[in-house]
């Protein structure tokens, strides 16, 4: 029974890791990546301690606008959504019986509905009236469609909180209040407003959050007016820096910071009405509260965190590391230059003379001959300008077009065959071309392998 | 007749300028936000895209083909069905019920134990810490799922360190990443619905089956899951819903080769500007997962005031 009782406990806490590693462990994991050197987001290898990715965080124009933006949009779905689920919870106490359950099918709803469909229908439907009305600009408005789609379900979130603390408001005062004279909406005011109060402040902070990270509506409502969270996609999605880590230890030290301090001001009034009485032995002002000490670990570590800041500079660590990483690079460098001149030589002992610039065929230089080639020599467009529209070649190298201009026959098959390339440019090739046409199909063929 | 008088009562119980506030308010809401929104999709989605018609065919006409084309493909193509689009759609559903019930049974043990214990300082910290990740960012959540299941990610890394493996393995395109992050971006969701309802279980009733010499087995078969169960309904239909029609998620951590369907929907709306189609897709999640709702709700007798509580 006992070894049972035991056994069990360490399953439970087993479990316990697990759950909360999978919860916490990300986070503490990202928490980590803001403070290495490394341009991508990592902890092993582990390079530098450095705050270097938050001051790029806040020299960000895109990600300080998206904040702006986001708080716009956060306060009018907390002033919307607030009042909505409000009139929608008071409205639910005095619906007709045969209609409740509808009633609360339709209004819980748009929590299941996804995301995407809302802000989808949100899109399409606006767009209709507005061209209904022959074209109001504030319907196509990015802050305005984005915060009647994220109210459509953040009112239903907010009307669950006020619905159940309507449960314990006793009807009997408003009764009273307006037996002895006073008007619906002053009992309103003066009764049940202030009976809700509480309910109003976590009701607006919820909206607020739930605003604030909503990323499926908002992303098919912005329009020109990205929230923090729509930059943040895109930054994710086009190039992982560790910026975003930065970004993110801010926002969960802000929500840690929320939370305990929320705990604590809850114990200190549940004290004070005497429902728990503070543990013996320990300073009063703890409580023995595990809540504060952590609070209080925080403050400090915060306090730390940012004076080492002013002081604090990585670049000798960063100069050692690079130092390091070249010595490291230079061997390996070494060693393939080595082995690439093993290669040539046994290629000259062949008898290839043109492999040389077939194996160093620059790819970016040969897009380019295509591209210039095809312009100048209207009979090969077609085949040459089709194959190389997908590419991006920034610079074309002068020497390039001559090729093209002076041997257009050849070109065909050199620009199709290298279009897919991307290899730094060697000078030699294009002149091979000119010089040499009869060699170019041959070269640029083992180039494009 | 009748619901003129239901009106006045409203009116009388609420007073006029009250009452007409609560009244646009909710209307509003209802009419406007929730009812005509998803109407208008509808109507979009059977309508043809205005900039390629097909010969004959007006933007004002009614059609099926937006549906047809998820079905069948364009027209004119080998296969007989739109194989691509279709396997998709059956990925996502099913990998949306893998989640939740993965969620379902890793939510369970740790909903029982907050649920029975008393609201200690210890629990009340636990709690606190399960809702600090969720008020963080859908996308960085995913973001750094990404560090720890990238290429050069953390378990790569300390694999290779360890000399486990030589080459990194390859998570994201595996969907290991992807299924980790959908479980993580909504796992509170199935965890406080099933905490609430287990917290009024009477601990009494758990005793006096324990007394009576139920197994550990028996009491949670026979006394706690009939207990939860509205909270148990509650958590997998949103954790189904939402990851059904997740887009962060698979946006981030998603594999080249794969797709969700909310991908193919915005892949409609923003890539190839072809918002009927993409408008229809979108209808065709929404039916579906509604109905696979629906579905497990009859089977498992569970009611629909259930739900949020």
């Amino acid at each position: 029974m006992k070894s049972n009782i035991l056994f069990g406990r360490i399953a439970l806490g087993v479990y316990f890791i697990i759950f909360f590693g999978y919860l916490i462990g990300p986070l503490v994991v990202m928490g980590f990546t803001a403070f290495n050197s490394a341009a991508f987001p990592s902890i092993t290898p582990w390079q530098c301690f450095t705050y270097e990715w938050f001051s790029e965080l806040f020299q960000d124009e895109r990600i300080l606008n998206g904040i702006k933006n986001s708080f716009i949009i956060g306060f009018g779905t907390v002033i919307l959504s607030v009042s909505i689920g409000l009139a929608a919870s008071l409205v639910l106490t005095q619906v007709w019986a045969k209609w409740r359950s509808t009633y609360y099918t339709i209004i819980i709803a748009p929590i299941l509905i996804p995301g995407v469909v809302l802000g989808i229908s949100t899109l399409v439907f606006w767009r209709q009236v507005s061209d209904m009305l022959g074209g109001v600009p504030l319907l196509n408005n990015g802050i305005f469609l984005t915060i009647i789609g994220q109210s459509t379900f953040i009112a239903s979130y907010c009307m669950l909180v006020f619905v159940a603390r309507l449960q314990r408001f006793d009807a009997g005062l408003t009764e009273a209040a307006l037996d002895l004279g006073a008007t619906h909406t002053q009992a309103f005011r003066k009764i049940l407003l202030p009976f809700m109060r509480p309910a109003i402040a976590s009701a607006a902070v919820l909206a607020f959050l739930a605003s604030f990270e909503n990323y499926n509506t908002t992303t098919f409502t912005f329009g020109s007016y990205p929230t923090l969270t729509i930059e943040l996609s895109q930054m994710v999605r086009y190039g992982i820096n560790p910026s975003i880590s930065a970004l993110a230890v801010i926002i969960v030290t802000i929500t840690v910071f929320g939370a305990l301090t929320l705990e604590v001001l809850r114990r200190r009034s549940k004290v004070k009405a005497g429902d728990i009485k503070p543990s013996k032995g320990l300073p009063s002002w703890l409580f023995g509260n595990v809540a504060t000490i952590l609070l209080v670990a925080l403050s400090f570590g915060l306090i730390a965190m940012v004076t080492t800041a002013q002081s604090y500079s990585p670049q000798q660590c960063k100069a050692n590391y690079k130092e390091a990483r070249q010595l490291e690079n230079q061997i390996k460098i070494d060693a393939l230059q080595a082995a690439r001149a093993a290669a040539i030589a046994a290629a000259a002992a062949n008898g290839e003379t043109t492999e040389e610039s077939g194996t160093d065929e620059p790819a970016t230089q040969g897009g380019a001959t295509g591209a210039f080639g095809g312009v100048f020599a209207p009979t090969n467009l077609e085949g040459a300008a089709g194959q190389n529209s997908g590419e991006d070649n920034g610079a074309a190298a002068p020497a390039s077009p001559f090729g093209g201009v002076f041997d257009p026959t050849n070109l065909e098959g050199a620009a199709g065959q290298n279009s897919g390339e991307t290899a730094p440019a060697a000078p030699a090739s294009p002149f091979g071309g000119v010089f040499d046409p009869t060699n170019l199909e041959g070269a640029s063929g083992t180039g494009g392998n | 007749m009748k619901k003129d008088k239901l009106f006045a009562e409203f009116f009388r119980n609420n007073g006029v300028v009250l009452g007409s506030i609560l009244f646009f308010l909710v209307a509003f809401w209802i009419v406007f936000l929730i009812l005509l929104p998803q109407i208008s999709m509808l109507n979009y989605s059977l309508h043809p895209n205005p900039i390629n018609l097909d010969a004959g065919e007006f933007a004002d006409d009614y059609t099926l083909k937006n549906y047809k084309y998820l079905i069948f493909g364009p027209e004119g193509a080998s296969d007989a069905f739109n194989k691509v689009d279709l396997m998709v759609f059956v990925r996502t559903i099913i990998a949306a019920m893998a989640v939740t019930v993965m969620n379902l049974f890793l939510c369970y043990p740790l909903a029982y134990f907050l649920g029975q214990s008393k609201g200690t300082g210890f629990v009340r910290l636990l709690v606190v810490m399960l809702i600090v990740p969720y008020w963080i960012n859908e996308i960085l959540r995913a973001f750094a799922l990404r560090i720890i299941f990238g290429d050069v990610g953390v378990i790569n890394g300390l694999m290779m360190q360890m000399g486990l493996i030589d080459q990194p393995y390859d998570f994201i395109n595996a969907d290991i990443a992807l299924y980790a992050g959908l479980g993580y971006a909504y796992i509170l969701l199935m965890l406080f619905p099933m905490y609430n309802v287990i917290e009024s279980l009477d601990r009494n009733q758990i005793e006096a089956a324990r007394d009576m010499g139920a197994s550990w087995i028996r009491i949670h078969r026979r006394v706690v899951i009939p207990h939860a169960k509205p909270g148990i309904a509650s958590g997998m239909t949103m954790v189904f819903m939402l990851s059904a029609g997740a887009l962060a998620a698979p946006q981030v951590l998603g594999g080249t080769s794969s797709l969700w369907f909310t991908q193919l929907v915005y892949q409609w709306f923003n890539d190839t500007l072809n918002w009927q189609q993409g408008a229809a897709y979108a209808i065709v999640l929404l039916i579906a997962s509604i109905a696979i709702v629906l579905t497990f709700m009859k089977i498992f007798k569970v009611n629909m005031g259930d739900i949020g509580k």
